[in-house]
């Protein structure tokens, strides 16, 4: 997998159970991305243009805080994002939508969606989406992206 | 320096509880003198005693006074400080004994640090009787309290801070004790010098003073001399009537340190210099399966991260801040291993409790308490009642969630953590780190909220885990949805009951049965009441949950259980709730009087608008008698509790102000569990995550409290911080049907408004 391959300085260790019973057992698995105070591997802005599904998919981790993007997994503080891209605003059945993006008519196309995540609340005046706007356009448009890669 | 920068604690200087120095003692340093005294209990530990710490000397409370040169006395005292403000109490026995001003009193939360620490003085503390002839220059006195209290004998052998035993147990038979000894000690030491009786001597506000020769010198000048005393066997300590601090609301020493924001609590605490890293931690959801397969793909790159730790029981992830490893965390998906419990769920839970109770029947079952004959004076009552209860398992929803820092390196684990219970703690951590208890040192650190969830070592154990993975500093921290499932519960409970009423109204036959098992012992039990017939039993049920202590234990359901039934006899009766009771209290005079002041206080019998009940509930827990009037607004969609009215004898109340803080908080909690909260298992998991399904009591929920302490027992005195809750439950479930003729017999009350 490309992404894991710029992690240049992990290492995977794996350690059996501890024989001694006097004392709690050692890790199963221990992944050592880095050691504290080394600089942290390119960030996935740096990521070849071309590859920006995996971009995008690294800048979303700040919105996994609040949305779910595996098919049918309940929706978070935030709906599930499976297929969201070609879907009617407002349109996942276990998710409370404000009462302004249920009414707003829109369809997620890769224009409104960008658009939506330039500035949520000037777009859908009104939306509960409090956080979550991307300024930066490179990455905005790697997240439309990676959300146009889930399917439903 | 202002007393409150004296008594702040240096961050990672502050005192430590390291094993040497909880059993060590003082010898004089820079002219301070240092009295000690052990109380040991010969109860037997029970079955506390497999997760206690195991040496001989921690089977002690030790309680430390200080007299330093600057003439400043300092209360060392082996509790910690969960917002109760216990060791300010303390303090404030000590100072009275002692004849000091509560301005030059301070408190340290920890029974010494390390320049206190003599090994010569160790041995004489864990081996009384091999006391040498003359103590190298320090003061010891080693009372052994036998049988007082069998709680309070478990938990001193556990060193613990909880069964509301702070104040009753170290004040009263330890810091007392140390400042009056201390004081007997300077006196004698003055006497010598100036060549006069000690009884001409006097002392006040830390200064000894002879009358006939107008001399007059600080403690801190015979500091030296006082520790080659002899050591009083039996000091005289004062009495009510000598009272200068005992009995008034002296300031809180803890109180500026929170106000101002510089108190170090566990989650504050950790190491100087920027080698700290964040742990955030899941652990499987079901008790007793394990971690089966990890996959961290998208958290590996995930900006902050560390380390990806697959624990076993657990995993985690280190990064640079805590938001990054939860986020981090977030994103990894674990499967677990099959357990028997995968499908269970509450309800068959509760059909498991249903089924041990039908087993135990009438008469089956553990006995907790059989007098006369339950089911013959049932059988032939002119009223028979029965009514079944229930509660739920409860969390404790601590402001601070768990957590806790650890530096394991060169064969050493510093631990920086808020907990009821340090010295299971520091095992824990031992065990954790792969070294001895006596390379682990305890930071002591303010707890935010302990309620009896802290009375549990495996949060420290995991944090030491990962810094002995790790190697560098470490600190975990739960978030609260980890708080909320992996907690250990207050035990759900059925509770059954048949009561029989003789053609008078009196209640004639008492007969209970209910699952859990009962900590304290006495939770169930009814003695207090005059009832002739009594059959009291436990029937055994083991859910595979984990299970602990939560405030006030036992008493929590039993409160509701007991009293709610005694409503319902009452009414049954055709008998107002409080006479009912009266009744029943002829042969409590303390009880009686309890009773009386709250019916008093809340103006019983008096009108309330329509659509408000009163309801009235009594307990005793901890050694404490607590009577509690509810009033219930029933005008709006959900029960509103109006006003509180209690009426607390606890003995004496050492700080009236500390007693009626805790009398509030214990309602307040009380009420809390009582009107919204539940703990359900579906699929073996905890279902409730966070505040948004687990509710606290919020300001505008709660009610105004008035509290009224009568001091009716002042050489017998309890405890503060738990018997406040056990009444609050059914005082306002009693309400409710007083206002509305709805019986509510299983809690939570939303459940039936919802």
């Amino acid at each position: 997998m490309k992404h894991a391959s710029i992690l240049l300085t992990a290492a995977v260790s794996v350690l059996g159970l501890s024989a001694c019973s006097s004392e709690s057992p050692e890790p199963v698995e221990q992944i050592v991305v880095r050691e504290p105070g080394q600089a942290e591997a390119a960030t996935p802005d740096a990521a070849p243009a071309q590859d920006a599904v995996a971009a995008g998919r690294a800048a979303f981790a700040a919105c996994v805080a609040c949305h779910t993007v595996e098919p049918g997994e309940a929706s978070g503080a935030g709906p599930n994002l499976a297929g969201v891209v070609g879907r009617v605003a407002g349109s996942v059945d276990d998710y409370a939508y404000s009462d302004a993006l249920q009414n707003s008519g829109l369809t997620w196309t890769a224009q409104e969606l960008d658009a939506f995540l330039a500035d949520p609340a000037a777009k859908v005046p009104g939306t509960t989406m409090a956080v979550g706007a991307v300024s930066d356009a490179e990455k905005r448009s790697a997240i439309v992206a990676y959300l146009a890669s889930l399917s439903e | 320096m202002s007393d409150i920068a004296d008594a702040r604690p240096p961050r990672s200087k502050a005192a430590k509880w390291t094993r040497r120095g909880f059993i060590g003692a003082g010898t004089l340093v820079g002219g301070a003198l240092i009295v000690g005294v052990a109380i040991r209990s010969g109860n037997p530990v029970g079955k506390l005693k497999p997760i206690v710490a195991g040496g001989e000397g921690e089977a002690l409370i030790n309680s430390w006074v200080k007299i330093d040169a600057n003439n400043l006395v300092t209360a060392i005292v082996p509790h910690c400080e969960m917002g109760q403000g216990a060791n300010s109490t303390i303090a404030q026995m000590l100072a009275d004994e002692l004849d000091v001003d509560w301005e030059n009193v301070r408190v340290m939360d920890a029974p010494a640090d390390g320049n206190y620490v003599s090994h010569h003085a160790a041995r004489m503390f864990v081996g009384p009787g091999t006391l040498p002839d003359r103590p190298n220059q320090v003061g010891f006195m080693e009372p052994t309290y036998d049988g007082l209290f069998t709680q309070l004998g478990k938990l001193a052998g556990a060193y613990i801070t909880g069964g509301s035993s702070s104040v009753r147990s170290t004040g009263q038979n330890g810091m007392r004790i140390a400042g009056a000894a201390a004081r007997e000690m300077l006196v004698a030491a003055a006497a010598k010098a100036w060549g006069v009786a000690a009884s001409e001597i006097s002392t006040e506000n830390a200064t000894l003073t002879h009358a006939g020769s107008g001399k007059s010198e600080p403690y801190s000048a015979f500091a030296a001399a006082a520790a080659e005393q002899e050591l009083p066997r039996a000091p005289k300590i004062k009495q009510v009537s000598e009272y200068r601090l005992m009995g008034t609301p002296a300031p809180r020493k803890d109180i500026p340190l929170k106000v101002d924001g510089t108190a170090i609590f566990g989650i504050d605490g950790g190491p100087e210099g920027d080698e700290l890293r964040y742990a955030a931690i899941k652990a499987p959801p079901v008790v007793g399966s394990s971690v089966a397969s990890m996959d961290a793909s998208t958290a590996r790159g995930m900006a902050g991260v560390l380390q990806i730790l697959n624990m076993g029981d657990f995993v985690a992830v280190v990064a640079d801040s805590y938001w990054q490893a939860q986020q981090a965390l977030n994103t990894i998906k674990t499967t677990y291993s099959k357990t028997d419990i995968d499908d269970l769920d509450s309800e068959q839970m509760f059909a498991n409790y249903s089924a041990a109770l039908d087993e135990a029947g009438e008469s089956g079952g553990n006995s907790k308490a059989d007098v006369g004959d339950a089911t013959a004076a049932f059988q032939s009552a002119a009223t028979k009642i029965d009514a079944e209860y229930r509660v739920p398992f409860l969390a404790h929803a601590t402001m601070e969630p768990m957590n806790c820092t650890a530096w394991v390196r060169d064969g050493k684990c510093d631990i920086w953590t808020s907990t009821q219970v340090p010295l299971m703690s520091r095992d824990g951590a031992a065990e954790g780190a792969g070294v001895s208890a006596d390379d682990v040192t305890m930071h002591s650190v303010f707890l935010g909220g302990g309620f009896g969830r802290r009375l549990t070592p495996e949060y420290t154990n995991q944090a030491a885990r990962l810094a002995k993975a790790t190697g560098y500093p470490i600190k975990m921290i739960w978030s609260r949805e980890e708080d909320t499932a992996q907690d250990f519960y207050r035990p759900a409970d059925i509770s059954r009951f048949q009561g029989g009423l003789d053609e008078n109204g009196k209640l004639v036959s008492w007969n209970n049965v209910h699952c859990s098992d009962d900590e304290p012992a006495e939770a169930p039990l009814v003695e207090f009441y005059d009832i002739p017939n009594v059959s009291i039993r436990g029937a055994e049920v083991e859910p595979p949950l984990r299970l602990g202590a939560w405030r006030s234990v036992a008493h929590s359901q039993h409160g509701f259980f007991v009293e709610s039934f005694v409503d319902e006899l009452a009414h049954e009766a055709g008998q107002d709730p409080v006479e009912f009771r009266r009744s029943l209290l002829k042969n409590s005079p303390r009880h009686l009087a309890v009773l009386e002041g709250v019916a008093k206080m809340a103006n019983w019998g008096s009108d309330l608008p329509e659509g408000y009940g009163r309801g009235i509930a009594i307990a005793r827990s901890f050694n404490s008698i607590v009577a509690e009037v509810a009033e219930v607004d029933m005008t709006g969609g959900m029960p509103r509790v109006a006003k509180m009215y209690c009426c607390v004898d606890a003995g004496f109340a050492m700080n009236p102000d500390g007693l009626t803080a805790q009398m509030e908080s214990g309602i307040v909690y009380g009420l809390t569990a009582a009107l919204y909260d539940e703990i359900t298992i579906k699929n073996g998991a905890v279902e409730q995550s966070n505040f948004h399904d687990y509710h606290m009591m919020r300001m505008d929920d709660a009610p105004e409290i008035a509290v009224h302490i009568i001091n009716g027992a002042p050489d017998n005195i309890g405890g503060a911080g738990e018997p406040g809750l056990p009444p609050a439950a059914a005082a306002l479930t009693n309400a409710i049907f007083a206002a509305s003729g709805e019986r509510i017999r299983e809690l939570p009350v939303a459940k039936h408004f919802a």
